[in-house]
């Protein structure tokens, strides 16, 4: 339980984050400053905000949980899962995302293949993000009952209300804004546990003798790379082909949470200048949010929930103060993940859907107040589905199964969009369609077609392919789009067509 | 039937690879990435600079990435 002081600096904390948020409520005055920030933010603000929105509950506890049942391999998706597709994302899709003035990334695939692509992409990421806000409250509240002693619906009603309040008023500049505080403590606070984890482990050595002595069962755990056949959900090819090449592009590359903060930055350099400056935070996410499942090990060997790792290290490791502090930097990965999924859930919703299909042409002012009313809605919905995650048995693996569920056909209609300007609306289309059918198919079959724990990665490559397939044969079968159109769109079309006007 | 689609799918057709051979393929990966910023052309890479200064070289910023990332994979 906390003490006096720990409530007294999460109370601060509170109070002060929704008042920081609530003193940028004075710049938004229009839809391009609820969503894009007037388009002024420089790298570094947006490079930590790309981070504090990435790291949140799950990191804490769910990620401790996984490395503390298979170690350090759960740190791919922090490491091989970013930074290569962060690369990517900074010097390919960023700038041309930047440069065509979007709002969204569903906006794009509008753009480059048909409405019904933007339509299925973003109604497709809403419900994501809509059911990924019951996850993340949930979470909250596991690690709020034994700490503060407050009930579930408690915490997560105080929790939403400061939440909603600073990202109602102040948009996604408040977002960022606090994002930036929210990283920091959120620093400070998990390597406080770390520290002193490994101070009392015995130093670096000592947790690793400590493991090493623990036998056959352990002898993976200090293992980046897993042999191909083994039970966890982290083989090498998954890693590789689910995670590498599929998973961790479609997050960095198609979701509209991350890259809605590079499309706010003040110039093309800045925006790129970001992915790369979140590339080098996100390094030190494994660290924060991994460590303490292995010196869990170490000092509390058998317990029967990994998820218990993080939870029962603060309880027994941080004195008071500390404990506070570090709870404070728990709720602020939480509250930035949530501040962000609510910002650009709105902005999916009135963009590409009010915005496209409803009402077209009212002036910036509506189509904010349609963004904040949104804001309260989602919120609402995410209070209310909260919790329905205690049906899942692994926090940060439910999120990922989500995840996998949309992000290889997603991501499939994104690349070959931007690479092969032979790609059709109609491809496209039944690309990300079949994908994702591809995608359930996989799922309800996965007992009788997967050999390992929780497939999620081998089903995201899969339906990756799929949709890359089915794209590609469409898109051969039907009529291609004038490449006028395309330039723009499509990478490096705009020089070769002005070669050959040139020629 | 069903053998063969999972024989695919759980990539049981790379069980044999080694974990030294894996691992090299994701260091390979890194040096790839690498190579490829290498190739982008400088006026791309200092687009929307008004004042050119070298930490302006984004290059720079994402080879430092790639070194660390390839220095924890090399250990691990």
């Amino acid at each position: 339980m906390l003490h006096g002081i720990d409530y007294f600096i999460v109370i601060m904390y509170m109070l002060g984050i929704m008042m920081l948020g609530l003193y940028f409520a004075r710049f938004v005055r229009s839809a391009d400053d609820f969503f894009l920030s007037g388009r002024s933010l420089p790298f570094w603000v947006v490079g930590m905000s790309i981070v504090a929105t990435d790291i949140s509950a799950m990191d804490f506890v769910g990620v401790s949980g996984q490395s503390y049942r298979f170690g350090i391999a759960v740190g791919n998706f922090d490491w091989l899962g970013s930074i290569p597709a962060m690369i990517l994302a900074a010097f390919i899709f960023v700038p041309y995302f930047w440069k065509a003035g979007l709002y969204t990334i569903p906006e794009y695939l509008g753009r480059r293949y048909n409405d019904g692509v933007r339509a299925v992409a973003s109604l497709t990421w809403i419900i994501f993000f809509a059911l990924d806000l019951g996850v993340l409250f949930w979470a909250m509240a596991v690690m709020f009952e034994p700490l503060m002693g407050w009930p579930p619906w408690f915490s997560i009603t105080v929790t939403a209300i400061v939440v909603g309040l600073y990202t109602f008023f102040g948009g996604l500049t408040a977002v960022v804004m606090t994002d930036v505080v929210q990283m920091i403590i959120m620093f400070v606070g998990g390597a406080a546990v770390v520290v002193l984890g490994l101070y009392n482990a015995g130093g670096w050595g000592g947790l690793t003798d400590k493991i090493a002595a623990m036998g056959e069962a352990y002898q993976n755990h200090f293992k980046l790379i897993q042999p191909a056949n083994a039970q966890t959900p982290f083989p090498w090819t998954g890693i590789l082909f689910g995670l590498t090449l599929v998973m961790s592009n479609a997050y960095m590359i198609g979701n509209q949470a991350i890259v809605q903060r590079c499309l706010a930055t003040k110039s093309v350099w800045h925006a790129k200048a970001s992915m790369l400056c979140g590339a080098f935070f996100k390094m030190f996410i494994p660290v924060l949010v991994m460590f303490p499942g292995l010196i869990a090990v170490a000092m509390y060997p058998g317990m029967e929930d990994g998820d218990q790792a993080f939870p029962t290290l603060v309880k027994n490791l941080l004195p008071p103060g500390l404990r506070g502090l570090l709870f404070a930097g728990f709720l602020a990965g939480l509250m930035s993940t949530i501040d962000s999924i609510l910002n650009s859930t709105a902005t999916l919703w009135t963009k590409d859907v009010y915005e496209r299909f409803l009402k077209k042409g009212a002036s910036g002012r509506h189509y904010m107040i349609v963004g904040q009313l949104a804001t309260v809605v989602l919120l609402i919905f995410g209070v209310i589905t909260s919790p329905l995650s205690k049906q899942f048995p692994g926090i940060y693996v439910a999120i990922q199964t989500f995840l996998s569920f949309f992000q290889g056909p997603a991501f499939s209609v994104l690349l070959l969009g931007m690479f092969w300007p032979r790609a059709t609306q109609w491809g496209g289309l039944v690309g990300l369609v079949g994908g994702i059918f591809t995608s359930a198919l996989l799922y309800i079959f996965k007992d009788r077609i997967f050999t390992i724990e929780d497939p999620f990665l081998y089903v995201s490559w899969w339906s990756f392919v799929a949709g890359v397939l089915l794209n590609v044969i469409v898109s051969l079968a039907t009529k291609p789009h004038p490449r006028g159109r395309l330039v723009g769109l499509v990478y490096g079309l705009a020089d070769k067509v002005q070669a050959e006007t040139a020629g | 039937m069903l053998n063969n689609l999972k024989y695919l799918l759980n990539f049981e057709w790379l069980n044999h690879v080694g974990m030294g051979t894996a691992k090299g393929v994701f260091l390979a990966l890194f040096v790839v990435t690498g190579i490829l910023v290498l190739l982008i052309p400088s006026a791309y890479i200092y687009d929307g600079v008004e004042e050119k200064r070298w930490y302006h070289n984004l290059k720079l910023w994402a080879w430092g990435d790639l070194a660390v990332i390839f220095a924890i994979y090399y250990i691990f």
